[in-house]
């Protein structure tokens, strides 16, 4: 990957702030990991209607829930840039890193076909094979994404 | 103490220490199952408090099922790690603190599935138990406390 491109992320003052005190990173790791619990949890409750471990669900709900992933991936994604930018070369041609960055790119594809595509099942009771399977591929990429995520650090150059 | 040690001089213990296969899977693993367990009671949680719009009562305690799935995944690979380390981890503050924590989470855990599938037989609305709530909302508080001290256990103390 051309993760080096950003090595002068390094310079800046964000960078200078992440790795500024004791403080910072843990208490940003900290939330990294409460946030990851909220976004799984609705991960799982919308997975589960696509594979059919439960069908009468309001598409309402989903959506509200779709509200709080959503958030809780915005929380992830500025913390995990914060990160990047706090320890730069911890990330740079690093295996896990750059796999987790694979795996979240093909999640957000397959989040992206059950939109475009599967999306409509859940005004019905409907569960069909591919919805199956897309339900239990995001469950499968995100696990795969946590595994990444915690093995940067054995890794790291 | 001495229990401890022997568990830490067993060649299991030197596996995870030592081996890639090891530390590194256990710890990996010990995350996804918290994001299970902890993910998913929050979403009960969230469910029973109303700040969602209501899923059928039936699926609550099924989400339960899940999120014990997950914390025996958690409480599996917790032990393989503890046991290579063990002497030093009960001496850490803040892993007490987590396992407190961890704990009330559990038991919170296990008695919300075991009321809530009471209530669903004696055909009471899940919805209307003020209990459940409550408990529901100790184990959020208690499964974020866990997680905020499991981190902080690298950061705090000798042991890494």
């Amino acid at each position: 990957m051309y993760l080096d491109k950003f090595a002068w992320l390094t310079d800046t003052a964000l960078a200078e702030w992440v790795a500024s005190s004791a403080v910072v990173w843990p208490m940003l790791e900290c939330i990294h990991f409460v946030s990851l619990c909220f976004f799984m949890g609705g991960l799982f409750v919308i997975d589960l209607r696509l594979i059919g471990f439960y069908r009468n669900v309001h598409s309402a709900m989903i959506k509200q829930v779709l509200y709080i992933v959503l958030a809780a991936f915005s929380v992830n994604f500025f913390t995990g840039i914060l990160f990047f930018a706090g320890n730069t070369y911890k990330y740079i041609d690093n295996p896990a890193f750059e796999l987790k960055l694979l795996l979240i790119i093909t999640a957000g594809l397959n989040a992206l076909f059950y939109k475009l595509r599967l999306s409509h099942l859940l005004d019905t009771t409907q569960v069909t094979g591919l919805s199956v399977f897309v339900g239990y591929f995001s469950l499968l990429l995100w696990a795969g994404v946590i595994v990444c995520g915690r093995m940067i650090t054995f890794f790291a150059r | 103490m001495n229990f401890l040690a022997t568990l830490e001089s067993t060649a299991f213990s030197e596996w995870v220490l030592t081996s890639m296969l090891g530390f590194p899977t256990l710890i990996a693993l010990h995350s996804v199952g918290m994001a299970i367990a902890a993910g998913l009671s929050i979403f009960v949680s969230l469910y029973l408090n109303g700040l969602l719009s209501r899923l059928a009562q039936e699926h609550l305690p099924r989400l339960l099922r899940l999120a014990m799935l997950g914390f025996f995944l958690n409480l599996v690979t917790g032990l393989a790690l503890f046991v290579s380390r063990g002497a030093d981890y009960i001496t850490n503050v803040t892993f007490l603190i987590k396992m407190s924590l961890v704990l009330i989470s559990a038991i919170s855990l296990g008695w919300l599935r075991h009321h809530l599938m009471e209530l669903l037989t004696s055909s009471v609305n899940l919805y209307e138990d003020s209990l459940s709530r409550r408990v529901s909302l100790i184990s959020i508080a208690t499964w974020v406390g866990a997680i905020i001290a499991g981190r902080l256990i690298a950061y705090v103390g000798t042991l890494y």
